[in-house]
């Protein structure tokens, strides 16, 4: 019997990980990639970002993960106990999910959405890219999974054929004995069916590689990637604070670097504002990306400036 | 927050020097260039999006990097510390001096600031209020808008996280709002200034008192 997926039968596994089994993959599959490219400093890097997914908590149906995480927090901090770092909640459906601006979040079965709790251990100049570093863990997943042209738009959307295929919200959060980041995910994978207005602009990794995909498998490699991402951040960081500098070339941070490669932003033709859909402010030309993680934009007078907040939708070029 | 105030010394003293100063701190450790002597003219940020930079007022050198450092605002360099010219700075040493004209609703804003209880941005970044204080804003402006301590009523942006920022501070008005959606605003600086509502007619009172002293002049 068809489904909504479009795509017959779906894979019966679902987003339900173990934290054991994210561990073999990372020990399996994980580090060997990255010490093709990163040799021996890999397995520290994958060290520093191990906190992620001490925790996987599945749910059916949630009304919304970060509402689910946000009550976690509190219910533990009353308690008098600590919140585990790197807890993930997941759930197959969310009924009442949403963006940033309260945009509505359309989470049906076949997605990955859910949210990840992340203890603000960061310095502010590592926090600043905390969002960076889940688009790149997300595009490096999708690419993975065979949507090679998968790319990212500042700051973190991840666009497959121009159209949005997964999207993050991140918050942060006091608890009454520590201070939280919120890294909320929705990934469309084997979802198809999308609301109206977001028919055009919306995609999922299933339809562009033209066959159901493995949500439990990708789950695991979007965690996966996740870890290397996040500890990054805790890596440069120690690099940064003994001195060292960043590892990059020309001693950029190494999260910076791998975003560039991934993105497509730098040269395109945007339309920048606050909120974009509800209040665009201005078009502009992006240059580059500063090493705050800010976008360089060109105006058509000819004069630049930077911005560190917001969001952009790249202007169609006829 | 003050209960009351001598409004003769301090509008005799915005008006016999109506001035601010602003000192210029070294942004870092390094070697410093002036680009400005004393008495010299500078301009602040310009532009829609203040995207044009104010006067080049010094270049700051560590470990091969130059950084040139702009004014935040205009007026004239009131005084410098020529010695440093050309020397290894400390992180905050004072280089120079602004002396900037004030406006008459900077002069009032001065006033208020003594007068209301600011809140501060936690870090730099840019600041929007939250949804539901800006729908209230939008209905009754505002003055009309009351808030207390535990309050969600901003949210800082900064590279797309979001974070709610829950008010400490005496209930009462958001009187004033210094920040504008887009902007960035530096750690520390105020994002609101609030009002308990019986203290507003000696806000009125301090706007009216200065209107009307300037305007006579």
């Amino acid at each position: 019997m068809p489904n909504s997926s479009g795509f017959g039968q779906l894979p019966r596994r679902n987003a339900a990980v173990a934290t054991e089994e994210l561990r073999r993959f990372i020990q399996g599959h994980e580090l060997p990639l990255r010490r093709r490219t990163d040799g021996d400093r890999a397995a520290t890097i994958l060290r520093y970002g191990a906190f992620v997914g001490s925790v996987i908590e599945h749910h059916d149906s949630l009304v919304r993960a970060m509402d689910r995480a946000r009550g976690h927090i509190v219910s533990l901090e009353e308690g008098n106990r600590s919140v585990i770092g790197g807890t993930v909640i997941v759930a197959d459906t969310l009924s009442s999910s949403r963006g940033r601006f309260a945009r509505s979040w359309h989470a049906p079965a076949g997605g990955l959405w859910g949210c990840l709790i992340h203890a603000n251990t960061l310095l502010p100049k590592s926090r600043r890219f905390l969002s960076l570093a889940a688009g790149v863990a997300c595009c490096e997943a999708i690419r993975q999974e065979g949507a090679e042209d998968a790319c990212l738009r500042w700051v973190n959307d991840v666009l497959i054929a121009g159209k949005k295929a997964a999207g993050f919200l991140i918050q942060g959060f006091s608890g009454h004995l520590d201070e939280y980041d919120l890294i909320g995910f929705g990934i469309n994978i084997n979802n198809q069916s999308f609301p109206d207005e977001l028919h055009n602009t919306a995609t999922s990794l299933a339809e562009t590689v033209g066959h159901p995909v493995d949500l439990h498998r990708f789950t695991v490699m979007f965690l996966a990637k996740l870890t290397w991402n996040l500890g990054l951040l805790y890596f440069e960081e120690a690099s940064d604070l003994r001195g060292d500098g960043f590892s990059g070339c020309k001693g950029e941070h190494l999260l910076l670097e791998r975003w560039k490669e991934l993105s497509d932003t730098i040269g395109k033709r945007v339309v920048f504002g606050q909120n974009v859909f509800e209040n665009p402010v201005f078009e502009a030309t992006v240059t580059g990306l500063r090493d705050d993680g800010g976008l360089m934009l060109q105006l058509d007078d000819g004069s630049s400036l930077a911005v560190q907040s917001g969001e952009i939708r790249y202007r169609v070029q006829k | 927050m003050a209960n009351e105030i001598d409004f003769d010394e301090i509008l005799g003293k915005y008006r016999s020097d109506p001035y601010d100063y602003i000192d210029v701190c070294a942004a870092h450790t390094g070697v410093v260039r002036c680009q400005v002597a004393e008495g010299g003219e500078v301009t602040a940020p310009s532009g829609e999006w203040l995207h044009i930079p104010g006067t080049v007022l010094y270049e700051i050198t560590r470990e091969r990097n130059s950084k040139l450092v702009t004014s935040q605002t205009n007026g004239t360099v009131s005084s410098i510390h020529s010695e440093l010219d050309g020397r290894f700075v400390e992180a905050g040493e004072k280089l120079m001096t602004i002396r900037h004209p004030m406006k008459k609703k900077e002069i009032i804003e001065n006033i208020l600031k003594e007068v209301l209880f600011l809140f501060p941005a936690p870090e730099r970044a840019k600041y929007f209020f939250s949804l539901d204080i800006q729908s209230r804003i939008e209905k009754k402006g505002t003055r009309a808008v009351t808030i207390k301590a535990g309050d969600e009523i901003i949210i800082m942006s900064l590279m797309k996280r979001d974070t709610p920022v829950y008010y400490d501070g005496e209930p009462g008005v958001i009187y004033s709002v210094y920040f504008n959606p887009g902007v960035s605003v530096n750690q520390g600086d105020p994002l609101i200034g609030v009002c308990a509502p019986e203290k507003l007619p000696l806000i009125q009172k301090i706007i009216t008192r200065v209107k009307a002293d300037w305007d006579a002049e």
